[in-house]
């Protein structure tokens, strides 16, 4: 991994990547045919390393991964920012949000190869020179999180729900927030804390 | 003071913000799959997909030639481990079936393959292509399943020694004016902490580090080691952070040994991130309950008989129960009680603690057939817990500690408005919804356990606080450097506090919410050793004797201790003992605690004292719950608006993490009411539901108005640090209070969890 100036090439095929997506598990039957068909070009077997340059809070990183890689793995295994958390990888649970291009996303579901030239913005890049985000701020003065394994996907949901333009009203972030589970239930204080963060983050 | 740091009353410490909150706001709060290793390869689990039979062989061609699989582990080639008692039992597992031991499928969900790749998604291919043939037999799912057996939990669980009653019950049962028969079910439910049940493993040489969220380090250590068959001393588990626990990391799973044993063989650290529905079968759960309760009471409200019976699901292999009669037959002023609680097997994996294992079931049963037994007697439900409150238990006769039931009644039900209830079902509504007022009690045990701890002193007052305790989201790291900064008396930012890592002193199971009463009571004692030394260096020889007095636990904090007119100089007291730093190490277990305490503390055994197992009192923490439930008359939507808890639970060391503790467990009892089961496919004895989108657990739309109140309670008789434990309180009476309410809005009673939408009969 080294810091690359961003480029929008890659190695990547979507031809190959289809491939590689059906030859993994998803669909078995069908897949074997598939994957044995892919490996005859060595070129497209699905696990064989992609060259990928990611720009991750306004860095880019090239990397060498599986095509089948998320986001969030890339993020945590190949980048070693593990901030972003799996809890379920099925994007039921929010843990894994980040914001790409300054939309909210649940990392879990997102392809490496698909979000390249995109900005990635994760819970590490959110602070700016040693001072919290407005929002990280909140949450703690809101004691917005207990175990804090869902609180970086929090933050950077309510980060894109202020942006939304859905934290009018507690009514309307406690809707906008739905989307991650917090299993030790601070909602209550999530919700306190997004509605204090809204008007410096409306303010820029 | 702003809601989520409320003004503390008498006996409380300073809402302080969260030690570890900047760690958890920026990432920087590591868990154990976020551990660096170096050149790991990767491990995805092969789960059975038959819950009872053989393995006849696999197949593994098609997986092996995945590019990048390094080896596949089955119970041909699984590394050999030693067996590990249930931790009931004098052991550490959660379970004794053993995967990999043999072609044997015990459970749905069992590991019967393990996958080792260079990559996770090489390894999850791989894993999928593991072809595997079976011989089924048909499984015995849960209740009333055919080829189940039941039988009595005493003398079959070790730890549930006695079925508890008093007087006659038949007699004054078939006397009393008023009776109440009543059954009342509770659904299989799981933990689902946020936190997969990740495992990393590396050796380095003959040492292993284990990177694992647990609720407890020094049983895992051991746990582990026993199976490997090394020396503990050889092991170590690392976890500063960990993802909510809820009980499901309070024992050892299988799965650690079996990483351990990979990783050796193949002399690489070795992660494994199991995905979320393994997780449903890998751990423990809360298995299902039934209930029976009588209820005999005179006209005035007065209970004469009771008797709670219980049944529970737990696995062929282990006789797990949680047996709540323990409590319930404790909790009022009853002279004619019995009880008993049965376990049935099934091809089920072990069940095991979850959040309030005993009283959540058990509890629900009881406060459901108090209000059934209000509304016959067409009385308050607060006037008949307050006819039936008690200072003694009926059992034992023993007092309670302290017991502010009817103040935290009282407290709440003003809170809530509960004088504007309409008392008659069906009497209050808003346009389409039918409006109910509910309430419940709500308790549980006040447990402690041997702690260890370490402290050191620095002569610019820099303190740090070694034990190897567990941050759950409970609040640990600050409580703990709260409890040393007031006692050494120095600034709370000059304390440093090491947790989650077996090398530590160490530290109880962070479960049965005795961790705070524990580890602040330890913290405490050696803050005491340090003041003591300090004291003896600069006190002449004639005030050493008066200073070796007053210098004790349950002192005022060092800067006062001495005279209130010789208040400690460190710095003074450094440079007359020539020393740079004042480390001290000491052992504290509470009162009753058994001779072997110690020696257990250090291999990761518990020995919990509390609740009704005190010599001469009880000590429970209470509380009372009250919810306004809303019914749409047309769909049967359930809405909870507002719920309201008022806690008593002796000192409360920080209100900040206190309220939201118990605010969590406020919304957890909603969901256990409304949300919250793992359905079960009795056919094939598997969970159907096993993934966050179809196991409902609250989103934050789903959480409405939550009040908690915490009451001012000082008890000098628990423990040092006067703490009654909060964790497991909040979530006990909930499911009650909510059925109770569901009954004032319809009429309608609701015996079986969870409530939802197609069981209401408007």
């Amino acid at each position: 991994m080294s810091d690359q100036p961003s480029s929008k090439q890659s190695a990547f095929d979507r031809r190959a990547f289809m491939a590689g997506a059906a030859g993994s598990a998803l669909v078995p039957i069908t897949a074997r045919a598939a994957a044995e068909d892919a490996r005859v070009s060595t070129a497209q077997d699905p696990s064989l390393p992609v060259d990928v340059t990611l720009r991750v809070n306004g860095k880019d990183k090239r990397l060498s991964i599986d095509a089948r890689t998320t986001v969030l793995d890339a993020l945590r295994e190949h980048l070693k920012l593990t901030g972003s958390k799996k809890g379920c990888d099925h994007g039921q649970c929010g843990a894994c949000t980040v914001l790409i291009d300054d939309r909210r996303v649940v990392s879990c579901l997102t392809l490496a190869l698909a979000a390249e030239g995109q900005e990635i913005t994760t819970i590490e890049g959110l602070a700016t020179d040693d001072r919290l985000h407005p929002m990280q701020q909140a949450f703690v003065d809101n004691d917005a999180f207990q175990c804090g394994y869902c609180t970086p996907g929090q933050i950077m949901s309510a980060v894109a729900c202020v942006k939304e333009g859905h934290a009018g009203s507690e009514a309307d972030i406690r809707e906008y927030m739905s989307g991650n589970i917090c299993r030790c239930a601070a909602y209550p204080n999530i919700v306190a804390a997004v509605k204090q963060a809204a008007p410096e983050i409306m303010k820029g | 003071m702003t809601a989520a740091a409320p003004e503390p009353k008498t006996n409380m410490g300073q809402p302080v913000p969260r030690y570890d909150a900047a760690a958890k706001v920026t990432g920087r709060a590591t868990y154990a799959s976020d551990m660096p290793l170096d050149n790991p390869a990767h491990a995805f689990l092969v789960t059975s997909a038959i819950a009872r039979g053989r393995i006849d062989n696999f197949d593994l061609d098609d997986a092996k030639r995945v590019r990048g699989v390094i080896d596949i582990v089955t119970h041909e080639n699984a590394p050999k481990l030693k067996e590990s008692k249930l931790f009931s039992n004098g052991g550490y597992a959660g379970t004794t079936i053993q995967p990999l031991k043999s072609a044997d499928i015990a459970h749905d969900g069992q590991i019967i393959a393990v996958v080792i790749a260079e990559s996770y998604e090489a390894a999850r291919e791989a894993a999928n292509r593991v072809k595997v043939r079976y011989t089924a037999t048909t499984p015995s799912a849960t209740f009333d399943s055919p080829g189940t057996t039941t039988a009595a939990a005493k003398g079959q669980n070790a730890q549930f020694k006695e079925d508890p009653g008093v007087g006659d019950f038949a007699k004054a049962f078939g006397a009393a004016e008023v009776k109440l028969t009543a059954a009342y079910d509770t659904p299989t439910q799981h933990h689902n902490p946020m936190e997969l049940f990740s495992t990393s493993c590396v050796w380095m040489g003959d040492n292993l580090v284990i990177y694992e969220g647990s609720q407890f380090v020094y049983g895992l250590k051991n746990g582990v080691a026993e199976q490997l068959g090394i020396d503990a001393d050889k092991v170590r588990v690392v976890n500063p952070y960990v993802g909510g626990g809820f009980g499901s990391r309070g024992s050892m799973t299988p799965r650690t040994a079996i990483i351990a044993g990979i990783a050796k063989r193949l002399n690489r650290p070795i992660k494994l991130v199991p995905t979320r529905d393994q997780g449903f079968t890998i751990t423990t759960y809360r298995a299902e309950t039934r209930h029976e309760i009588k209820l005999g009471a005179n006209r005035d409200g007065k209970l004469l008989a009771l008797r709670h019976e219980g049944a529970e699901v737990s696995s062929r292999a282990d006789a797990y129960c949680v047996g709540g009669t323990k409590t319930t037959a404790r909790l009022y002023a009853c002279p004619n009680v019995a009880s008993l609680v049965s376990i049935v097997r099934a091809d089920r994996n072990t069940p095991g603690f979850m959040r309030s294992p005993p009283e959540v079931p058990y509890l629900f049963a009881l406060e459901s057939a108090m209000d059934e037994l209000a509304v016959k007697l067409n009385m308050d439900p607060i006037e008949l817990r307050r006819i039936n409150d008690t200072t003694v238990e009926p059992i034992g006769g023993k007092p309670y500690t302290s017991r502010s039931l009817m103040a935290c009644f009282d407290e709440a039900a003003k809170a809530f408005g509960w004088a504007q209830r309409s008392p008659q079902p069906k009497s209050m509504s808003d346009g389409d919804w039918l409006i109910g007022y509910g309430c419940a009690a709500t308790c549980y045990p006040t447990q402690m356990a041997p702690s260890a701890a370490r402290v050191r002193l620095q002569r610019d007052g820099r303190t740090r606080v070694e034990i190897a305790g567990h941050e759950i989201g409970t609040g640990a790291y600050t409580v703990i450097a709260q409890t040393a900064a007031e006692r050494l008396g120095v600034p709370l930012e000059k304390v440093a506090v090491f947790m989650g890592d077996s090398d530590l002193p160490p530290a109880p199971v962070a479960g049965g919410s005795n961790s705070t009463a524990s580890t602040c009571s330890a913290v405490m004692m050696v803050c005491d050793q340090i003041r003591q030394r300090l004291f003896k260096a600069v006190m002449p020889d004639s005030l050493t004797d008066k200073a070796k007095e007053t210098v004790g636990i349950s002192q005022a904090p060092a800067t006062q201790a001495a005279k209130s007119d010789r208040p400690l100089d460190i710095e003074k007291a450094f440079d007359a003992l020539g020393v740079g730093v004042v480390e001290e190490y000491g052992e504290w277990k509470p009162e009753g605690a058994p001779l072997d305490s110690f020696r257990a503390m250090h291999s990761g055994q518990v020995r919990l004292v509390g609740g009704h197992t005190m010599k001469d009192q009880i000590a429970y923490a209470f509380g009372a719950e009250f919810v306004e439930v809303r019914i749409n008359r047309f769909t049967h939507e359930i809405r909870c608006p507002r719920l309201v808890g008022a806690f008593a639970g002796g000192r409360i060391m920080n209100p900040r993490t206190a309220r939201s503790q118990l605010m969590g467990g406020l919304i957890w009892g909603m969901s256990s009411a409304l949300l919250e089961a793992t359905e079960i496919d009795e056919r094939n004895a598997r969970y159907v539901n096993d993934n966050l989108a179809d196991y409902l657990v609250p989103v934050n739309a789903d959480v409405p108005a939550v009040e908690v109140i915490l009451l001012s309670e000082q008890d000098d008789h628990i423990n040092p640090a006067g703490v009654k434990g909060l964790g497991e309180l909040a979530n006990v009476g909930t499911n009650a209070a909510i059925c109770n309410a569901i009954h004032h809005a319809t009429g309608q009673r609701i015996r079986k969890l969870p409530v939802r939408l197609e069981n209401i009969e408007v």
